[in-house]
């Protein structure tokens, strides 16, 4: 397997992720006030007076969409009852114990309220997503700090040498080990099994990511957490993640999310793509979730299908810009200002007649030079177009490909109307080692 | 148009997943035929033809009993795959406290590498029976099953080993050619009858072990989970871990009973070679080619198969990288344990005495282990905020409790006679 350069993004954005930690832990100010959550749990809880009230079992944390979400209480362990006692009423919080503000408390018992997660029961231990990282983290340990009058989480932990404190005697456990801090605004975290957060948004960061990127996030994810990802994500950029993953990744992403949503990413995908994914899925769960696509989405789909998988149509890209002969230069390039989201598939534009039948293709390039005031009819001549028809196998589209040495092949109809375009990293895909091979579906 | 936005179609990716190479390995022809596959590998073959050499057809009481525990053990494996989507070391990390799951994760590791030095042991037998020493072989086979993983074409290379561990399909018609004594087959399937001898209860611990195996639980459990089956598709699912555990008991009965019908009696299993006799009335004289070339095919693919699994359940639940794509400064962890457990396997497959002395011993340390990992399993699918409705009901805890206790009164027994050297 080819190994990632070293240069890749996500090593990039490791190396500012690193700057980030080392800017939080610049001053060793800030690094002696973190206190270790782990460390915590069983420290005693005490009164102005230094009497012991209990002892803590958790810390609640609201994840409000802000960068370091406030601790908003404590449970502690009473006698047998666990109690919640408010961040308010918390004086300081420290290493070793939690001193509360006044000796009169009203103890309620703990209820979990919305956006509220416990962070030893519901995130340390739990996934988390390292946005400038690009990773799928665990938490070995977090770090709350005060911030202004409050205490928040600040930061995450995952090295190892955290765990193994943790694995430790107890009084090692007090003793942050903050070397290897995430900054926690870089963090995607999550809800709790059972009622994920719906509310906040997902980190800003995350429409930094390449949908590559993305695509591995989702993939290194437990179930729950990759569907909490998905949903936090703009429909459109779920898409584009979802066209990079690996087809056995996506098949199954698919198979989890439920028919609904399934359909409305399919529904979102470039065809090709999504053409692809439903043929790793069995006939009836195909059927299912083309049945609750739009109808015109659907049916365009269902052409698609039609095509061998390692035919011209199986391997073509739908998305076509077609222009009358009429048009301008200027009016096609505003065309193409408004279908930016598809360059990658636009290496040119085709020309067609009044029947709808290819008259050439203009490369990019040609209209770039080209006088805005040309007609395009001008614009057409030799050399004309390579075109192959949808049930071409494979290997006559490579024939055809090395023939003419383009970077495209139009796929035409039996009236030589223009219904797909062949672009070389189609058929780089296709001819990949690494590209589907579905034994599975022929074995079954 | 003076705006240049990157090409965010362009396949950008190059990074080779574990998970596809283990979910390939075995998902590709379905779980049944895999569990089967999986029951077969070098330390079940030598257990299930040691039983049939040694005591003929008196360990297959045990079996039928065992038989009922892989199926049971095996559906809740299933059902904690479907209904949390995760693999069972991440549950352990995540539903445990810290030092009680790395506890389960140690003897999850011990009884893993276990498995893949019987592997090599495996190889290395099967390459004897061509007249090569195991000393050229095995490490040799390390290096290339190191290499083939790390560097990345171990696609094309199992499914070839895949195809040769399908020689040991061939034991059910070897056993009804072998024309064993059906009569006492099925009294002795069915009578329960206790032999109260050392070397009997060594081998009964020893079939358990290779029969309901961690490994085998830890691979149910993120199969399903990795296939994205849900509550929903759980029912299907569910047939089909009961249909695979069964046919893989199938073939493991018919191991030890086509090997009792060949050399039954005849004392303890000494070598491979005569192992490979049971297969005689499929292969004649070419029994001895065929057993050796179904054994290196099952050996080499578990010693591909189960330190890469091993490895990546284990990174995944330290929350490391777990990609071979990655260098060791990079994923220490997951490469650490992979390279570790091939060279560990490969040493002690060398260490000098009898291979299926080894392997025996080695089945055992898992049955050892199986109650432990069986104990994090059934608490797991007893635990209601982890499965809601489909936790275990009253019956399956009390009958999956009593499976615990009844191997672990057996391992300790085990334990005690031969490591402390009581009894």
């Amino acid at each position: 397997m080819p190994r990632l350069n070293p240069l890749s993004a996500p090593s990039r954005l490791r190396e500012r992720r690193h700057q980030r930690s080392r800017r939080l832990l610049a001053s060793r100010a800030v690094a002696d006030t973190l206190v270790s959550v782990a460390g915590l749990i069983g420290r005693p809880v005490r009164n102005p007076s230094a009497a012991e009230i209990g002892t803590i079992k958790d810390v609640v944390a609201r994840w409000d969409g802000g960068e370091y979400p406030p601790v908003t209480g404590l449970v502690v362990r009473i006698g047998r009852r666990l109690a919640f006692v408010p961040g308010t009423q918390i004086e300081t919080l420290a290493h070793r114990e939690v001193v509360l503000q006044s000796a009169r408390l009203d103890l309620a018992d703990f209820q979990r309220r919305e956006g509220e997660v416990l962070l030893v029961e519901d995130v340390i231990d739990h996934q988390l997503v390292d946005v400038d990282g690009v990773r799928v983290i665990r938490a070995a340990d977090l770090y709350v700090a005060k911030v202004g009058a409050m205490y928040r989480l600040v930061g995450v932990d995952v090295s190892m040498g955290t765990l193994l404190r943790r694995l430790g005697p107890t009084r090692w456990r007090t003793r942050p080990t903050p070397e290897r801090v995430i900054d926690w605004a870089a963090i995607q975290p999550f809800g709790r099994p059972g009622s994920p957060i719906r509310l906040r948004e997902g980190n800003r960061a995350l429409h930094r990511l390449r949908p590559s990127e993305l695509a591995d996030l989702l993939e290194e994810l437990g179930r729950r957490e990759r569907q909490e990802l998905l949903a936090a994500l703009e429909p459109e950029t779920a898409a584009d993640a979802l066209e990079e993953m690996d087809a056995e990744e996506l098949e199954s992403l698919l198979r989890e999310s439920g028919e609904e949503q399934a359909a409305a990413l399919l529904a979102v995908m470039e065809p090709d793509e999504a053409v692809d994914a439903l043929r790793d899925l069995e006939e009836d769960e195909r059927e299912q979730l083309l049945a609750m696509m739009p109808e015109d989405k659907a049916a365009e789909l269902r052409r698609l299908l039609g095509y061998g998988e390692r035919t011209a149509g199986g391997l073509m890209t739908s998305y076509l810009l077609i222009a009358e002969r009429a048009e301008t230069v200027a009016d096609v390039r505003a065309r193409l200002v408004d279908d930016a989201d598809h360059q990658a598939d636009l290496p040119g534009v085709l020309i067609v007649d009044n029947h709808g039948r290819l008259v050439d293709d203009i490369s990019l390039f040609e209209l770039l030079v080209a006088d805005p005031d040309t007609s395009l009819n001008d614009l057409g001549g030799e050399p004309f177009p390579v075109t192959v028809m949808p049930e071409a196998e494979i290997d006559d589209v490579v024939d055809r490909f090395v023939d003419e040495r383009g970077s495209s092949l139009v796929v035409v109809d039996a009236d030589d109307r223009p219904i797909g375009r062949i672009l070389a990293d189609d058929l780089v895909d296709a001819l990949s080692p690494q590209s589907r091979v579905h034994v599975r579906r022929r074995l079954t | 148009m003076t705006e240049v936005v990157p090409a965010v179609g362009a396949p950008v990716r190059v990074r080779a997943r574990v998970r596809d190479k283990i979910s390939r390995a075995f998902v590709v022809i379905g779980p049944g035929l895999i569990a089967a596959a999986a029951g077969n590998d070098a330390g079940g073959i030598a257990t299930y033809a040691s039983a049939g050499a040694e005591f003929g057809y008196r360990t297959l009481w045990v079996m039928s009993l065992t038989a009922i525990a892989l199926v049971i053990v095996q559906e809740m494996c299933a059902r904690i795959g479907a209904y949390t989507g995760e693999g069972l070391v991440s549950l352990i990390r995540e539903q445990f406290p810290l030092r009680v799951g790395a506890f389960a994760v140690v003897c999850l590791i011990v009884a893993n590498v276990g498995i893949v030095i019987s592997e090599f042991a495996g190889i290395g037998a099967a390459f004897e029976l061509f007249g090569v020493s195991r000393y050229i072989t095995v490490p040799i086979s390390a290096v290339a099953i190191w290499a083939i993983v790390v560097f990345g074409s171990y696609r094309y290379v199992e499914r070839v080993l895949l195809v040769l561990a399908l020689v040991f399909i061939t034991y059910p018609i070897a056993m009804v050619l072998g024309h064993p004594d059906w009569e006492k087959v099925v009294s002795q399937s069915l009578l329960p009858h206790l032999l109260a001898d050392k070397e009997f209860l060594f081998l009964v611990v020893a079939l358990i072990g290779t029969t309901i195996t961690p490994y085998m639980q830890l691979y149910q459990a993120a199969a399903v989970a990795d296939r994205g089956i849900g509550p929903d598709d759980y029912p299907d699912e569910r047939v089909d871990s009961i249909t695979g555990s069964i046919l893989a008991m199938f073939i493991s009965f018919s191991i030890i009973i086509a090997t009792a019908a060949a050399i039954g009696g005849t004392g303890p299993l000494s070598s491979a070679k005569e192992a490979a006799q049971a297969l005689e009335p499929v292969a004649g004289a070419a029994a001895e080619a065929l057993f050796g070339i179904g054994l290196l095919g099952a050996s080499a693919l578990a010693a591909v198969v189960v330190p890469l699994a091993t490895a990546y359940g284990v990174a995944e639940a330290a929350g490391t990288e777990r990609s071979v794509s990655r260098t060791f400064a990079e994923a220490p962890l997951f490469l650490g344990l992979f390279t570790g457990q091939v060279i560990i396997g490969a040493s002690v497959a060398l260490a000098p005495g009898n291979l299926i002395d080894l392997l025996l011993n080695l089945q055992v340390l898992n049955g050892l282990v199986t109650p432990v990992i069986l104990t994090f399993v059934i608490i797991l699918a007893n635990r209601r905020s982890l499965l809601g409705d489909a936790v275990n009901g009253p019956v399956l805890r009390v009958v999956s409790a009593l499976v615990v206790v009844v191997i672990s009164v057996l391992a300790a027994t085990v334990f005690a006679q031969n490591v402390l050297g009581l009894g």
